[in-house]
């Protein structure tokens, strides 16, 4: 082989290597700084007090109950609608326009700009309420978690085989019954990673909480205030100038990677499982 | 003109000169189309009860089409449509005012691949029953062990109801199907090549269980195995191409066949 | 193969009639929510369209005294992260993808395509952590200088590479914004080159082809919708990106061509400024911008989408 395609096909190989340990050292880079910032700040302060004033330490405690609060209420929310619109998309409406559209909006909606949902919230829920509320946070959140659930509901729909459809029909049981007790039943671990994927992916989301649920210095539990949650602490709290609260922000960092990353190995795991 | 009215009488007549009392099912002139393609063609077919009907002929020819005439499972599929009659008990059940799931009480389907729900033994087959009829705990537990010793699966399951259906064998999950399906009590029983992705001795013990059962039900079974056909049916109808070719009692099919195609079907000539 | 079943309401079903009721009411609220987040921007927005018109898009103003605003620099930093963040991830997710599927050995092809995947699940907030924290600070130390120096003299090139090294800016927003995007990118290219026909392949290694032949030769151009798609599918995510690239762009309203220099994006820019805008006008222009990322990501998207449908490829990805 002339050499010249030897030296191709070696460069491949490396930059092929080469690209993926590139991936990885970022990964490293970021995780380990992380781990190595927000351990330093890691204390039982943290779940025991509030999110201090400018240039005292303190803890998350009001911001960790917020971000659950919210996410939680968001799950609620989207989760249903979610289901429903994904069980259309793969058993009413596999002939339809209609699916085929919603389809393909829900597709957009998956990956549209986070920050655009929140200034839809904003005009839609804070602007009428006329000021920031935990509320809207919860449904700025449940509108990036609603297509997650859209889609994984329909592809896990779409696995359980035709048989098993037909052969519950063959019962002469009607139409949402078959649906309700035994196709969702048999698409239901993949149902439940879409709901976990969500709930990953919107504990996370900042920019959707900044026009809606804002930030509370203070302890409330109200939602129809301004809440306090841990993505928008961060963020305050990086830009500010203040030692204590950049500790407090990694601390925030670190506790927010561990959950995200720690719920998709979760589910990877529970996938694993399932397909054996 | 003349001829094709003639035919369809013919064969009828013919064919309940050979059945001692009426059939159970009737189907009359039956075609059937997918989308545009026709799979079924000016079908007559008379089935008795208490007996078992073998629908053999080559892949494609259209047996398991006709099986899913009977019970309108192929009403799923919009682009599946079927025309003419099937007279179940005098009531033609094509008829679209009549409820398909009317219909599927009183017509069971069992498939080729065993299809258990994902749930526990005793949910699968009490599943469609709940929904028909209210019961007292004991008269379900009750219908349940009925069900299951009729499909000859009690022995093996009675102390492990509560299972997951999904961890019984290939053969006996068939069996949990059939037991399902017997759970509502159906008059008719349609099978569709049910141990084709089963192992001898389940196929062995299936077969068993379809001869114990045309005691109580009419059954019609699809196969592709001839020797099955032979073994389990009294009667036995030949289809090539969407028609068919020749129906009678399975001793003279499989020993004297009339038609030629027939024949060469048997003798494995194609197919 | 016959399509899929079809639940059909049976006659006399109130309970199907329901199901199908709320079924179909779900999917509707899909289309409505998308079609109402896409009008309330273009409502909120009409103020500074109606104030500004076509100026709004080329003018560089951006003063909230005097009530001037134009988007030419939000613009302009949005495309060009996102466009240099691809230059970045496009190759090294191919990369990834040639690694995965062929190279690597099949025990560590699991590990790292998860470990790839993290890259993904990472929240965006802490990329802008660690960019604003560590990385940042290690491009001023380490590179910039090295850039302003030896390329920022270069006659047409230099203007691009000039400037004090800050950290905070173009280059370091575009390298972070990179580095989010690889997995989307590197994912799809991944299952897609692990659905290339073997014998396809095979029919290459018989003829003698190495790997980078049946790559360039074989996979990619049998793939190449799908590549598109997924490229899109990256600039589409890359454009709306808020966090990681607000911490590290610098917020600025000057237009300035070099790489060095802190620059704004459209996110960037809402993120910072929304809870300080005082003015109708001001906070107009700053839907506006929203809604001309809101469209132009709807459009990118919405080629990725049809690129990769069409290859069947409809699935999998929730992030």
């Amino acid at each position: 082989m002339p050499i010249r395609r030897r030296i191709a096909d070696l460069a491949a190989l490396l930059f092929a290597t080469g690209a993926t340990l590139f991936g990885l050292m970022w990964l490293v880079w970021i995780l380990w700084t992380t781990v190595s910032e927000g351990a330093a700040a890691i204390s039982p302060a943290l779940v025991t007090q509030m999110t201090p004033p400018p240039g005292e330490s303190g803890g998350l405690l009001n911001a960790f109950y917020g971000s659950a609060v919210m996410v939680m209420l968001a799950l609620l929310i989207g989760t249903p609608v979610g289901v429903a619109a994904g069980t259309y998309l793969a058993e009413h409406g596999r002939h339809s326009r209609l699916a085929a559209v919603v389809g393909f909006i829900n597709d957009i909606l998956l990956s549209a700009p986070s920050i655009v949902i929140g200034l839809f919230v904003y005009e839609l829920v804070v602007r009428p309420m006329g000021h920031f509320s935990g509320f809207a946070g919860a449904i700025a959140l449940a509108m990036i978690h609603l297509p997650i659930v859209v889609r994984t509901t329909d592809e896990a729909l779409r696995l359980v085989p035709n048989q098993m459809r037909e052969a519950a029909f063959a019962l002469g049981v009607p139409g949402w019954k078959v649906t309700a007790q035994i196709l969702f039943k048999a698409a239901m671990s993949g149902i439940v990673t879409g709901v976990l994927l969500g709930l990953a992916r919107i504990a996370g989301e900042t920019a959707p909480l900044l026009f809606t649920a804002l930030n509370n210095q203070f302890w409330s539990a109200s939602l129809a205030q301004p809440l306090a949650n841990v993505p928008v602490v961060i963020f305050q709290y990086a830009m500010s100038p203040y030692d204590e609260w950049h500790a407090l922000a990694w601390a925030g960092a670190l506790t927010l990677t561990a959950f995200v990353l720690g719920l998709n190995l979760l589910v990877r795991l529970l996938a694993r499982r399932g397909n054996r | 003109m003349i001829m094709m009215q003639l035919t369809p009488e013919l064969t009828r007549s013919a064919d309940a000169a050979t059945v001692p009392e009426p059939p159970k099912i009737e189907v009359r002139n039956l075609d059937f189309f997918y989308g545009k393609t026709q799979a079924l063609t000016s079908v007559d077919l008379a089935m008795p009860a208490h007996a078992v009907t073998a629908i053999i002929g080559p892949s494609g020819c259209g047996k398991s089409t006709l099986l899913r005439a009977i019970n309108r499972i192929y009403e799923l599929y919009p682009d599946q449509r079927a025309t003419g009659e099937i007279v179940i008990d005098g009531q033609n059940v094509l008829e679209p005012s009549y409820a398909p799931s009317k219909l599927r009480r009183c017509v069971g389907m069992v498939f080729q691949k065993p299809t258990p729900f994902a749930t526990t033994i005793r949910k699968n087959v009490a599943f469609a029953l709940s929904y028909y009829e209210r019961l007292s705990k004991s008269e379900l537990a009750d219908r349940i062990e009925d069900a299951l010793k009729q499909a000859a699966l009690w022995d093996e399951v009675k102390d492990k109801l509560d299972a997951s259906a999904l961890s019984l064998s290939g053969g006996q999950q068939q069996r949990l199907c059939i037991a399902r399906t017997l759970a509502v009590r159906p008059e008719i029983v349609l099978l569709d090549e049910p141990t084709s992705a089963l192992d001898p001795i389940s196929t062995a013990k299936i077969e068993e269980l379809i001869h114990a059962l045309r005691q109580r039900f009419t059954i019609v079974i699809v196969t592709h195995n001839m020797q099955q056909a032979a073994r389990v049916s009294q009667r036995t109808a030949f289809f090539h191409l969407g028609e068919l070719i020749e129906v009678g009692d399975t001793s003279q099919i499989f020993t004297n066949p009339h038609v030629r195609r027939t024949q060469d079907y048997i003798t494995g000539r194609y197919g | 193969m016959s399509p899929p079943p079809h639940l059909a309401p049976s006659k006399g079903a109130g309970g199907d009639r329901l199901f199908q009721l709320v079924t179909v009411g779900a999917a509707w609220l899909v289309l409505v929510l998308l079609g109402a987040a896409a009008a309330s921007m273009a409502w909120g927005g009409r103020l500074a369209f109606e104030t500004f018109g076509w100026r709004f898009v080329t003018s560089r103003d951006w003063d909230a005294v005097s009530g001037q605003f134009g988007a030419l620099v939000p613009i302009y930093g949005t495309i060009m992260t996102s466009v240099i963040a691809l230059l970045i991830a496009v190759p090294v997710s191919i990369g990834i993808a040639l690694f995965l599927t062929d190279i690597a050995p099949r025990w560590l092809r699991g590990p790292i395509g998860m470990a790839i995947e993290l890259l993904a699940a990472v929240p965006s907030i802490i990329y802008g952590m660690w960019g604003l924290f560590m990385f940042a600070p290690f491009m001023a130390a380490h590179v910039e200088p090295w850039l302003d120096a030896k390329l920022g003299q270069l006659p047409v090139l230099g203007a691009f590479f000039t400037g004090p090294p800050i950290g905070i800016g173009l280059l370091t927003a575009s390298i972070v914004l990179g580095i989010m995007i690889i997995p989307f990118i590197s994912a799809v290219a991944r299952d897609v080159f692990n659905a290339v026909p073997p014998s396809l392949k095979e029919a290459a290694v018989a003829l003698g082809s190495t790997r980078w032949e049946i790559l360039s030769r074989v996979t990619l151009p049998y793939t190449r919708s799908a590549i598109i798609g997924a490229i899109f599918l990256g600039l589409g995510r890359a454009l709306g990106e808020t966090m990681a690239v607000t911490f590290v762009l610098g917020n600025a309203h000057d237009l300035s061509l070099s790489l060095l220099m802190p620059s704004n994006s459209i996110a960037a820019a809402i993120a910072n400024e929304f809870t300080e805008a005082d003015t109708e006008l001001y906070r107009s222009s700053l839907v506006a911008l929203a809604f001309l990322l809101f469209v132009v990501t709807f459009l990118v998207l919405s080629v990725a989408r049809l690129m990769l449908a069409r290859i069947g490829r409809a699935h999998g990805r929730t992030h």
